[in-house]
């Protein structure tokens, strides 16, 4: 399998603060689902943005490669219209902007990089209407602006939606469990499971195990104090079940 | 130069301040600056933006002239300690009582003050350290202040040094009968904190004007209860400035009832990082009173948060104006600025005019502001009376409910809170038509 | 740091400083260009004698050069209003042309004498005068710098009874109706520029609907300013009879030139009994360029009086052009239960300034009304909201609700809201919300995290911020005014 993603020291810090990533190494391979774990605080999140581009951040060292570009060197307008995708912790609302319309001029976007035709009305409401019924998401929160007025669990779903719909080579979800019910969680997960593909690797950030329950990885790395400091299979995620997180302090 | 004779009135009362006073003589020179000033300005008029809704006839046509001295300290036409006690503080406090603009010691009780606050008349302090007080009378372009500034023959200095805590709330009484123009000096150093309540009140009609210099050292608390009650013949005009240094903490309630024509200008100017202003109030009226309640907060430190509501309730044929502006300079990133004005019209002649204003020149902030006036909620009138209770004591009750919250939320130490209350009821008994 | 260490570059991800801040300067205003057709024009300065010379050349009826004598030397006794949050280099009134129009005699009789030049410049504009517009259902009335070039669909309006022309032919033709609602809801001396338009004005359009009559189609009025060195000061007034609906639709653009230019409108809505009348503006004049030079002086003053029950008045307005724009169109409730509406979106980018509002002003019983304001500040420009809200002492049940919004994109820009809310009735119920804030960097993320650029990102965002306001145009407006706000914003971020 060939890598679609690969880390190498990555280093980043908080803007002017301080440094929350001590030198990452990741591989991951098309077709792959890995799962981040760790602690509150070990950097998780900050992984997930400083690979989406968010702004507030500084990388300090180490390269990132995608598809063997320098994902580090684009925007992130940029990288996501080259297929990186990420699932927010905290969807964003944005009033007054219908959800079919943004996902709209989002999906166009991404086809006009790759120099395929424009989806027009039709044509983008039939894609709609096949990713809602595997998905099984009712079409009532199409006709409302973006996120706002949502539930958590609507939200999460929303971000699987869009998933869904854009077809990211790389997907990276952050904390996509958080605040959701057990119904919620099953429902989220069975999406993520759907759009489990040979061509597609999925990044799972996530503070619990309950999630590699229902979305189970090919890999874990646990995340402490800005490196990965312990990997392994799916088995491995039911160890740290065990043992809790505890050791790891040693071990880093 | 071209001469208004608004001064004209006030010419002889100002000849007479001149003679009796003792004082030094850059004291001397700036009163007959602050006097011309007055002429040349004159009185407001409704021409003027700030002044459009503010009636000052009531005034302008026959302004009340201070009184000459009391004779001797507590006698002559004082006002007799026992009418002074439902508007008291219980002990301790630190009282200073102003008859007509002077200080009266008699009626005045304080206890032994920790070292590092100085808190005395300002005519003592004239006396004993001019130097507290030199520069602090230039009064900026405001017609009443500058007429403050010439004729002021007393009033209170507190002033705290650095990391003083002053637990004892000082209390000042501002009991007019003719004219009073006093002054109310507050600096506290860094860190320091005080306690403040103001009660104005009086009796036939007088005309208070007082002006407040506020200054807050970086860190330094001063919570200020303003309490306006003199009675429905009376005129009343207040400006109030204070600036905050970093993370100083302003935090201002007042409630006016009274006089006939009141008018309070507070301007409030957050120049250190993260200071804070919090201002809640409520202006009750009936009968002919009018009463602006005139608010400017600017912000030009990081960071800065302002929160004000004031609610008003109008009955009779009052009138009720809220001006309320939040500036926040270029560059003053992080402003959190949130402004309220809610009104009760209770009669079919009361009116209200509310202008909350925001003028935002950084792009880093959060302001918002609100504006409601409306009667009270049949619904819940209807309600109370379905469980019994006549419609007078439910109308009370939902008045009561509305304004209250002014005091609840300013989150006042319980004896200064309890005295908001209990003046809200007194209103309530007396005023609520 | 080592070499290969990469910044989370600002210029791509970071809309609070490098994003907002960088500009580029893109395509500009593209409605700038200058057709050449012979004018004929008063020659500059103004007194009584050009007011004369309007009067003359427009063959007007006596009373008309009265009521504009009038107006005139009312003017002279005024000064320009002074309260406004605007800049305004002094005005020069007497170096301005007070009448220039298009050289075709007394003004085309049909489609087939208007100049050619001039149609050109309406499709430019993308304002079919043809036959083309029949297919958008629209009715047009052309307005090139002083005067009525075209009227479109006449024919079939007047099957219904509804007049539609150049208010200079309204004046001959309809003389009873011009006469008894010419100056009753925006009287000669109501403000400087009002007074100045009454004694000037050379055209403008006329709408007369009917009692029972529901306009079939959009009525529109397209003005242009080409000439240079002239004012504009067309007047509209419309006329919606009982139980009569009419929409209208008015858009603006004029030619790039150095210096400013004075338009200063006068637009009065008389509804009846149970009648409503919609009226959309598009203002998209010449904004002056990025360093404030050039550009229309917009001073308008648009007033609608509800005078009979149950009537309807409903203004929306987005205001993307004009170096300086005062304006505030405002509703007269009268009849019992008429309701006002007014709906705004303001930008100003670059050095513009708008101090634009509404007032509401409540008079009858259960009369309600609507403001929903949205201000937009990028560059240097400054934007006031200011309105009022009175209700006066019979407005027994009286509502209104007001909302403005301000959004402020960069760091040299300003945000002001002015509200004058003065209640005379205590069964009266008025509300007002504001808020101020900036682009939210978390939105902007998210959108370009999703593949926008930062350009469509944050035109994805203010057309969000502005939906409620779009959503009250036209539909074709609607999506013209999306398409402005977007080109408006250009070079605000980078």
């Amino acid at each position: 399998m060939s890598k679609l993603l690969e880390i190498r020291g990555l280093r980043a810090r908080i803007a002017n603060g301080r440094e929350v990533l001590k030198g990452i190494d990741l591989d991951v391979a098309a077709g792959e689902v890995h799962a981040i774990m760790g602690p509150n605080g070990a950097g998780k999140s900050t992984l997930s943005s400083v690979l989406a581009g968010k702004p507030g951040y500084e990388v300090t060292g180490g390269t990132v490669r995608y598809l063997g570009q320098d994902l580090l060197a684009m925007p992130a307008d940029e990288r996501a219209r080259e297929g990186v995708f990420l699932a927010f912790q905290y969807p964003v609302e944005i009033p007054g902007v219908n959800n079919m319309y943004f996902l709209r001029a989002a999906l166009n976007a991404g086809r006009r990089q790759r120099g395929q035709a424009e989806l027009d009305a039709q044509q983008f409401l039939k894609a709609v209407r096949e990713r809602l019924k595997l998905l099984d998401i009712g079409d009532d929160l199409l006709r409302r602006a973006v996120n706002v007025g949502f539930s958590g669990g609507e939200k999460k779903r929303n971000e699987i939606f869009q998933m869904a719909m854009l077809e990211p080579n790389l997907a990276i979800l952050d904390e996509t469990d958080s605040g959701l019910d057990i119904d919620a969680l099953r429902a989220v997960s069975d999406g993520v499971n759907r759009l489990r593909d040979p061509a597609r690797a999925i990044v799972m950030i996530t503070h619990y195990q309950r999630l590699l329950d229902y979305i189970v990885p090919d890999r874990v790395h646990v995340l402490a104090d800005g490196r990965i400091v312990a990997s392994g299979d799916k088995t491995f995620a039911a160890e740290l079940e065990r043992t809790g997180y505890a050791y790891l302090g040693d071990a880093a | 130069m071209l001469m208004t004779d608004d001064s004209a009135p006030f010419r002889d009362a100002f000849d007479q301040v001149l003679a009796t006073v003792a004082e030094p003589a850059w004291l001397t020179t700036r009163r007959r600056a602050e006097m011309d000033r007055f002429a040349l300005l004159g009185f407001p008029t409704r021409r003027q933006e700030a002044w459009r809704f503010t009636d000052l006839e009531p005034l302008i046509a026959a302004p009340p002239l201070p009184a000459p001295p009391l004779p001797a300290a507590g006698g002559g036409d004082g006002p007799a300690p026992a009418s002074l006690a439902p508007w008291l503080l219980p002990a301790p406090t630190h009282r200073l009582v102003l008859v007509d603009g002077r200080f009266a010691p008699a009626l005045s009780a304080g206890g032994a003050l920790p070292t590092g606050v100085w808190l005395a008349p300002v005519a003592e302090t004239l006396r004993r350290r001019p130097d507290m007080l030199e520069g602090a009378f230039g009064d900026g372009e405001e017609a009443f202040a500058a007429l403050n500034a010439a004729l002021f023959t007393d009033g209170v200095v507190l002033a705290l040094e650095p990391g003083v805590v002053l637990e004892t709330p000082v209390e000042i009484i501002h009991h007019t009968m003719s004219a009073a123009h006093a002054r109310l000096h507050i600096a506290l150093g860094a860190g320091a904190q005080a306690t403040v309540v103001e009660t104005a009140m009086g009796t036939g009609g007088g005309w208070g004007n007082t002006v407040g210099v506020i200054s807050l050292g970086a860190g330094a608390v001063l919570t200020h209860l303003h309490i306006q009650a003199e009675d429905p013949a009376a005129c009343h005009t207040a400006a109030v400035r204070a600036a905050l240094a970093d993370q100083a903490r302003y935090e201002a309630c007042a409630l006016i009832t009274g006089g006939r024509l009141s008018r309070r200008d507070m301007a409030v100017t957050l120049a250190g990082d993260g200071a804070q202003f919090r201002l809640h109030g409520a202006y009750l009226l009936d009968g002919e009173q009018e009463a602006t309640l005139s608010v400017r907060a600017d912000h030009l430190g990081l960071g800065c948060r302002t929160e004000e509501v004031v609610k008003g309730v109008l009955a009779g044929a009052s009138h009720g104006v809220f001006l309320g502006t939040v500036a926040v300079a270029p560059g003053a990133d992080g402003t959190d600025a949130r402004q309220l004005n809610r009104n009760l019209l209770l009669s079919p002649q009361a009116r209200v005019d509310t202008k909350p204003e925001l003028e935002i020149l950084a792009d880093d902030v959060k302001c918002s502001h609100g504006a409601t006036v409306g009667s009270l909620d049949e619904a819940s009138l209807f309600y109370l009376q379905a469980r019994g209770i006549d419609p007078e004591t439910a109308r009370r009750m939902l008045v009561e409910a509305f304004a209250v919250d002014a005091i609840d939320a300013a989150g006042l130490p319980d004896a200064l809170a309890a005295l908001a209350r209990r003046h809200l009821r007194r209103w309530l008994d007396g005023g609520a038509s | 740091m080592s070499d290969s260490a990469t910044a989370n570059r600002p210029a791509s991800n970071a809309p609070s400083a490098g994003l907002l801040e960088g500009i580029v300067q893109a395509e500009g205003y593209k409605y700038g260009f200058i057709t050449d057709v012979e004018t004929e024009d008063a020659p500059p300065g103004l007194n009584e004698d050009t007011v004369r010379f309007i009067s003359a050349k427009k063959g007007e009826p006596a009373w008309l050069l009265e009521w504009r004598l009038k107006a005139f030397r009312r003017w002279q006794t005024m000064a320009p209003p002074d309260w406004a949050k605007l800049d305004i280099a002094p005005i020069d009134y007497q170096a301005a042309s007070y009448y220039s129009a298009p050289k075709a005699a007394s003004g085309p009789k049909s489609l087939d004498e208007v100049d050619p030049e001039l149609l050109k410049t309406y499709e430019k504009l993308g304002i079919p005068l043809g036959e083309r517009a029949a297919l958008a259902g629209v009715a047009v009335d052309a307005v090139f710098d002083s005067v009525s070039v075209a009227t479109t669909f006449k024919d079939k309006l007047a099957d219904l009874g509804i007049i539609f022309c150049s208010f200079g032919e309204a004046v001959r033709e309809h003389p009873e109706l011009v006469r008894r609602y010419l100056g009753s809801v925006v009287p000669q001396g109501d403000n400087f520029f009002a007074a100045l338009n009454s004694a000037v004005f050379s055209d403008g359009s006329f709408v007369y609907v009917p009692a029972g009559v529901r306009c079939p189609m959009e009525l529109s009025t397209y003005f242009r300013i080409n000439a240079a060195k002239t004012g504009q000061f067309e007047r509209t007034l419309l006329v919606a009879d009982r139980g009569a609906y009419v929409s209208y639709l008015e858009g603006c653009t004029a030619p790039q030139r150095d210096e400013n230019q004075l338009h200063a409108a006068v637009v009065e809505l008389v509804a009846l009994e149970d009648a409503e009348i919609k009226y959309a503006t598009v203002q998209n004049w010449y904004p002056g360029d990025e360093n404030g030079k050039g550009g229309i002086y917009n001073f308008v003053t648009k007033r609608g009086a509800c005078r009979g029950a149950r009537s309807k008045i409903s203004w929306a307005q987005v205001e993307t052009g004009s170096a300086i724009t005062w304006k505030y169109p405002s509703c007269l409730l009268e009849g019992e239960g008429s309701t006002g509406a007014f709906y705004s979106v303001a930008i100003t980018n670059n050095r513009q300034q708008a101090d634009t509002g509404t007032k509401m002003i409540h008079i009858g019983r259960d009369t309600s009304s609507t403001v929903i304001s949205k201000g937009i500040s990028a560059g240097r420009g400054q934007n006031t909201y200011r309105g009022q809200v009175k209700v006066l002492s019979n407005a027994d049940g009286a509502r209104n609700y007001t909302q403005c919004d301000s959004l402020l994109i960069g760091k040299r820009c300003g945000a002001h809201t002015v509200p004058y809310i003065d209640v005379r009735h205590p069964g009266a119920k008025v509300e007002h919300e504001a808020t101020t804030s900036k682009i939210s960097e978390d939105q902007m993320f998210y959108c370009q995290q999703r593949g926008l650029t930062a350009e469509d990102a944050l035109s994805l965002i203010v057309n969000g911020f502005c939906k409620e306001v779009l959503n009250e145009l036209p539909m074709e407006f609607a999506v013209e005014a999306q398409k402005l706000l977007a080109v408006s914003l250009e070079g605000s971020v980078g």
